[in-house]
């Protein structure tokens, strides 16, 4: 499930400013604990941002994208009371949907 | 206010009278030297902001975590980040903490060193302390412009986003104390150290050379003249943050590096105010983020000034550039926007810019 993400998105013009801060640890595979053992890889691999339902940003992610994801991006022709929402899923087949209005 | 305060003041000042007399200078007056004035009422007011951990000296008001997002976005994020991540230039503000930690008052990252980064919230252990360095220092470049409502608007802003408080929450001079309750590191903090009472134990010890020190040290190696430059200009290879740039390794040392084991670094040297508008850009706090010779965390004002010289309109556009702020034409960091500075002195200050900060 995840933990909430946080996400904000402000209308200037005709041009929603959607910024995104995921929660996830993005482990990469290759650290070890404190006793020597590997930590299992464990990342987002894809990104989905859709607006109003249609989807205007998929994205494939890798180990390589840090901890705590930002994700910040331009959508044209959006209007005020407009649903942003974001989706990822992980490699654990874990997935989070959280969804907010154009403010 | 605090009567103890200035009980080593007073004491300072007996010593200084004490020094004076034995130099047999005239004795002050019975009724003083007939300067000065008792501050008034309002003076006093006007000084004595503080906010204390028992939240004596807290003015009244209220905010809401919505409201706060506005403040937060207008006046707040250009440098600490749409959710307090922050960019290239400050730390994290939130994170690192957890519900577990708001209920023991014990930030657990800060024991088992899970969190790499140590934010504002996983340390501090007063919620008083936020609202006391906010109302009194933020933002930056123009503090104490945020009103008491706009203050606990965007102190609440804060601790929702490092959810200790629900988006809900109404933050006032009454429910402080119940977010004082949930501070993550609330536990964390103790009074048990010399920096807090001068019995007790100092936190460092000085137990390596007590008596009959070596004056200077001696070298017993050092990089060849030959390797000095051998991995290019280190002075240009280190991130644009903070005061330490690393040494020009183009330029042989300087004299006083040979006899010490690391070579200086080169610090960012404010510009003497020589000329009025140099005073301005002091008083303005550019020389925060701005040096005339040196990359700071802005460009060096002789880059600008190279950059625009002879450009048509250059000095208009600098003049809107800094009033508005923005980022990109030298790098992602931005600059914060200073529309409280009067467009006078902006002119003066971008004028001196160009002609070469002299």
């Amino acid at each position: 499930m995840g933990s909430p993400m946080k996400i904000r998105a402000s209308l200037s013009g005709e041009t929603a400013d959607v910024k995104v801060l995921m929660r996830h640890d993005m482990e990469t595979g290759q650290r070890k604990d404190a006793s020597g053992a590997v930590i299992p890889a464990w990342y987002i691999q894809e990104v989905t941002v859709a607006l109003n339902g249609k989807a205007v940003v998929t994205a494939e992610w890798g180990a390589a994208v840090s901890k705590d994801p930002y994700l910040a991006l331009k959508v044209k022709g959006a209007k005020s009371g407009d649903a942003v929402s974001v989706t990822w899923v992980d490699n654990k087949g874990d997935t989070r949907t959280d969804e907010t209005k154009i403010a | 206010m605090y009567k103890r305060k200035f009980v080593p003041l007073a004491l300072g000042l007996m010593l200084a009278a004490a020094g004076v007399a034995a130099q047999a200078a005239p004795k002050a007056p019975a009724g003083g030297y007939g300067v000065g004035r008792p501050a008034t009422e309002a003076e006093v007011k006007a000084w004595d902001i503080d906010v204390r951990p028992d939240f004596k000296g807290l003015p009244n008001g209220s905010g809401t975590v919505s409201r706060g997002q506005d403040v937060w976005e207008a006046r707040c994020a250009s440098c600490h980040g749409t959710f307090a991540e922050s960019n290239e230039v400050f730390t994290p503000l939130v994170g690192g903490t957890t519900p577990d930690d708001s209920k023991t008052g014990h930030t657990k990252a800060l024991a088992t060193g899970t969190v790499p980064q140590r934010t504002t919230i996983m340390k501090v252990g007063t919620v008083s302390t936020l609202f006391d360095y906010i109302n009194r220092a933020m933002p930056w470049n123009s503090p104490k412009s945020l009103s008491t409502d706009e203050v606990y608007s965007v102190l609440a802003y804060l601790l929702n986003l490092a959810e200790i408080i629900p988006e809900n929450f109404v933050l006032s001079d009454k429910t402080i104390a119940e977010v004082q309750q949930r501070m993550p590191n609330r536990n964390g903090m103790t009074t048990a150290h010399g920096m807090w009472d001068i019995k007790a134990k100092p936190d460092v010890q000085g137990s390596s050379c007590m008596k009959d020190c070596p004056v200077s040290a001696e070298v017993t190696s050092r990089l060849p003249e030959f390797a000095r430059n051998a991995h290019g200009n280190i002075a240009e290879q280190n991130r644009p943050i903070g005061p330490v740039r690393g040494a020009d390794t183009t330029k042989p040392p300087t004299a006083n590096a040979a006899g010490a084991a690391a070579a200086p670094a080169v610090m960012p040297t404010p510009a003497e105010p020589a000329s009025p508008a140099a005073g301005l850009v002091g008083k303005h706090n550019c020389t925060a983020c701005h040096a005339k010779a040196n990359k700071v965390v802005g460009p060096s004002w002789d880059q600008v000034a190279a950059k625009y010289k002879g450009a048509e309109g250059a000095e208009d556009k600098l003049v809107a550039k800094v009033k508005a702020g923005g980022s990109g034409v030298w790098g992602a960091i931005p600059m914060p926007a200073h529309a409280q500075v009067p467009d006078a002195e902006l002119r003066q200050m971008v004028q001196f810019v160009l002609n070469g900060a002299k």
